[in-house]
């Protein structure tokens, strides 16, 4: 039904993690609203899984390269393929099984249409809304820039 | 000597659950909310000893515990292990970092310059009793800059090496399924360094500090100066099925550096990170690091001791495993006592007895 071993997209599209990070940043009640609009015209969907789970995030050590493990990360995946193989996946940090199985939707959509106009205004207004998030609190953080003087 | 199991005492102890618990009151969505966005930094320095970041959760572990920390850490913990393991995330870089604080006490002038970022360092530590009297404290904002921040900085430590100041380093070959995980393999000595850090990242803020402090203070063999701190968010960097990588989403992180002295040529350095900005723990998680090399075995500083010493759910288990029934040990003890002090008795003879033959008339 789908190919795992290519995720059944076959090859990687430009701008797929992009859009996928984005997705996994959106805010989630527009992300869901966005999946919802796309399930019928996706037509039969299998779930292969949504359940929520840990990613072990390993970091590496600046003194001697060494790469260890910070730690795990409870997150929530979503798995779902439809009736032609396609697959759509999300994973976000957090327990939201439903916010993970809309960013699998709407990466199912994608992977069917990668230019549907919804989907790219939508990634394009939530990367214009976190980008300004982000700038927001890094002006603040560049109020605290200090010089440092010694006598 | 073994434990011995307990009869008895099913009402009570159920009923003394119910009083601790009920002391708590309900425990609904808005007071785990409430925790969770008013005491970020204690949340923080429970999923850095949980070693699971989930914010709501561990607001929530706080919550049902009324915040006993080592209760929390330990709930959390075990929740953890009711959960697979979906994915290895790709190593995070020091220069990738979405850094907010990022100092040097080392080094004045370092590349990408100095943030203090949100800290109470330089700040007067009055307590707001007006709070209490009814005036609400409403702190002044930010004079926000007019542009932002880099989101990004150099690592100091690479720089170093490009001036010499510090030793090479190879680039790590190891696959990140390969990296030696704690929780999934004992802690042996001569730790791997990804063991020994692994360990101080999930290790006990405060057991971490009073090691810490010790060789600070001069039971140590080198006396850290921060190198670099650095309070960020990371990226945790996933695949998709089809081997795209991707962000899932941001964990806040901190990390330091600590520098002693010059050996061989070169600054010694010391490395400690956790989750969640915790600047404490780190920075004396790093001077035990830097302590380590030269660290006599039984000492404080050496990596047996502070590794075995601070593992948060070991350490306060076995503390608080002292108030469970010990009849069986202690009865032993006294049988033991008793024993000793009847046959010191038999022994010799008692004054008294001796004072009373003395004073029997003579027939």
């Amino acid at each position: 039904m789908f190919n795992e071993a290519n995720g059944g997209n076959g090859q990687d599209r430009p701008g797929h993690g992009d859009a996928l990070s984005l997705l996994a940043r959106a805010r989630p009640e527009r992300l869901k609203a966005l999946a919802e609009g796309l399930l019928d015209g996706l037509g039969e969907i299998t779930v292969i899984a949504n359940r929520t789970g840990l990613v072990m995030v390993p970091m590496r050590d600046t003194v001697e390269n060494v790469d260890f493990h910070l730690g795990e990360v409870l997150v929530s995946e979503a798995h779902i393929a439809d009736a032609t193989g396609r697959i759509g996946y999300g994973m976000i940090t957090g327990r939201d099984l439903e916010r993970a199985m809309a960013m699998a939707v709407v990466d199912l959509a994608l992977a069917a249409e990668p230019n549907a106009d919804a989907i790219q205004g939508f990634i394009e207004t939530e990367r214009m809304h976190l980008a300004e998030l982000d700038a927001e609190r890094m002006r603040r953080v560049e109020a605290t820039r200090v010089e440092m003087e010694t006598f | 000597m073994a434990y011995v199991a307990t009869r008895g005492g099913e009402k009570a102890i159920d009923q003394a659950e119910r009083l601790f618990r009920q002391d708590l009151g309900t425990i609904d969505a808005a007071r785990v909310a409430s925790i969770q966005q008013s005491m970020p930094y204690l949340v923080d320095r429970v999923m850095g000893e949980a070693s699971l970041y989930s914010e709501e959760l561990a607001a929530l572990a706080l919550a049902q515990t009324g915040g006993e920390l080592s209760e929390a850490v330990l709930v959390l913990r075990a929740w953890r292990t009711t959960q697979p393991r979906l994915a290895v995330a790709a190593p995070v870089r020091q220069d990738d970092l979405l850094t907010q604080r990022r100092i040097s006490a080392a080094f004045k002038d370092i590349p990408g310059g100095q943030i203090l970022g949100p800290t109470l360092d330089y700040s007067h530590r009055l307590l707001a009793t007006d709070v209490l009297e009814g005036k609400p404290y409403t702190p002044p904002a930010v004079e926000a800059a007019a542009t932002p921040a880099p989101a990004r900085q150099p690592s100091l430590a690479d720089w170093q090496r490009q001036q010499g100041l510090v030793a090479p380093a190879t680039e790590p070959t190891i696959a990140p399924d390969d990296i030696p995980d704690l929780t999934r393999e004992p802690l042996l000595f001569p730790a791997s360094r990804a063991h020994r850090l692994q360990s101080l990242a999930r290790a006990e803020t405060g057991g971490v500090l009073a090691l810490g402090y010790a060789a600070m203070r001069g039971y140590g063999n080198a006396h850290p100066t921060v190198n670099e701190l650095r309070l960020a968010e990371a990226e945790v960097v996933v695949r998709h099925p089809n081997g795209t990588p991707f962000s899932a989403g941001r964990v806040r992180v901190s990390q330091a550096e600590v520098t002693s002295k010059e050996k061989g040529g070169y600054l010694e350095l010391g490395f400690a990170a956790t989750f969640g900005w915790n600047e404490v723990k780190v920075i004396a998680a790093a001077t035990l690091d830097l302590n380590s090399a030269e660290a006599p075995v039984g000492s404080p500083v050496h990596e047996e001791f502070y590794l075995y010493h601070t593992e948060p759910v070991e350490a306060s288990g076995f503390c608080i495993h002292f108030k469970l029934p010990h009849y069986v040990t202690f009865q032993s003890v006294l049988d033991a006592m008793r024993d000793a002090k009847a046959k010191a008795a038999s022994a010799q003879p008692a004054p008294e007895a001796a004072t009373e033959r003395q004073t029997e008339p003579a027939e």
